[in-house]
């Protein structure tokens, strides 16, 4: 959650409601809505249960979770207007994520 | 203090040090996004308790005990760096330029939002996660 965090820090109050942040994960949705309502930040968590998304875009990491899971692979995705890719990052080590600055510059590129 | 105790001293708060500051600095994105910081920290501890035991003169279990926890620290690290946290690099279908694919997704009311549903209004940022954390 640590990068979904700095990058709602980052941005103004203008820009967050320019911008939707969403959020997808194979969490339940009872446990997005508890990290949703503690951020507080206005991010859209969807519930991936069988990562069908993640396996769309081509983002499991197989059997790549704490018990042997499948897992999404941690990615960011900058869509502009019409839906486009205009920037992704896609971790190889799972503790690295993209700095919010690199995210916000492409979002505000668009 | 001997010298032998001085460097196992020094080698046990590097390895704790380099413990504390990834753990607490864990939001700042300089520290979360360099993992290999620690691993080297805890290779530096564990040379300098190898330099505390061949220093040694007498007492040798300190020098002996930091050089065990720097080197287990330095282990597990670096398995967990290096392997452990890998992510294979698979090809995606995400592509520049090109629109990503279409989905609908219950979000945390149970309510159903569609990718489609932003087009023509606002940029979307796409955060997948793994959870859990």
């Amino acid at each position: 959650m640590a990068e979904l965090q700095g990058l709602g820090a980052q941005l103004s109050e203008a820009e967050k409601s320019g911008v939707e942040i969403v959020a997808v994960s194979p969490d339940p949705n009872e446990q997005s809505q508890k990290v949703a309502e503690g951020l507080r930040l206005g991010y859209r968590f969807l519930a991936d249960r069988d990562l069908a998304v993640a396996r769309r875009f081509g983002l499991v990491h197989e059997r790549g979770g704490p018990e042997g899971q499948d897992i999404p692979r941690p990615a960011t995705v900058v869509l502009d207007r019409d839906g486009v890719v205009r920037w992704f990052s896609v971790s190889r080590n799972f503790q690295v994520r993209p700095d919010p600055g690199d995210v916000l510059r492409a979002v505000r590129s668009l | 203090m001997s010298v032998s105790a001085r460097l196992a001293t020094l080698s046990v708060l590097v390895a704790l040090g380099a413990v504390a500051t990834y753990v607490l600095l864990f939001r700042v994105a300089t520290i979360r996004n360099h993992p290999e910081g620690y691993v080297l920290a805890f290779a530096v501890a564990t040379a300098l308790a190898a330099l505390a035991v061949a220093r040694a003169r007498g007492r040798r279990w300190p020098a002996w005990l930091a050089l065990g926890f720097s080197g287990l620290l330095l282990m597990a690290g670096a398995w967990f760096n290096f392997v452990a946290a890998r992510v294979p690099g698979t090809p995606t279908a995400l592509h520049v330029g090109e629109r990503a694919p279409d989905f609908t997704l219950p979000d945390a009311t149970g309510r159903p939002v569609s990718l489609a549903d932003y087009r023509g209004k606002k940029p979307v940022v796409l955060v997948f996660y793994r959870g859990y954390w």
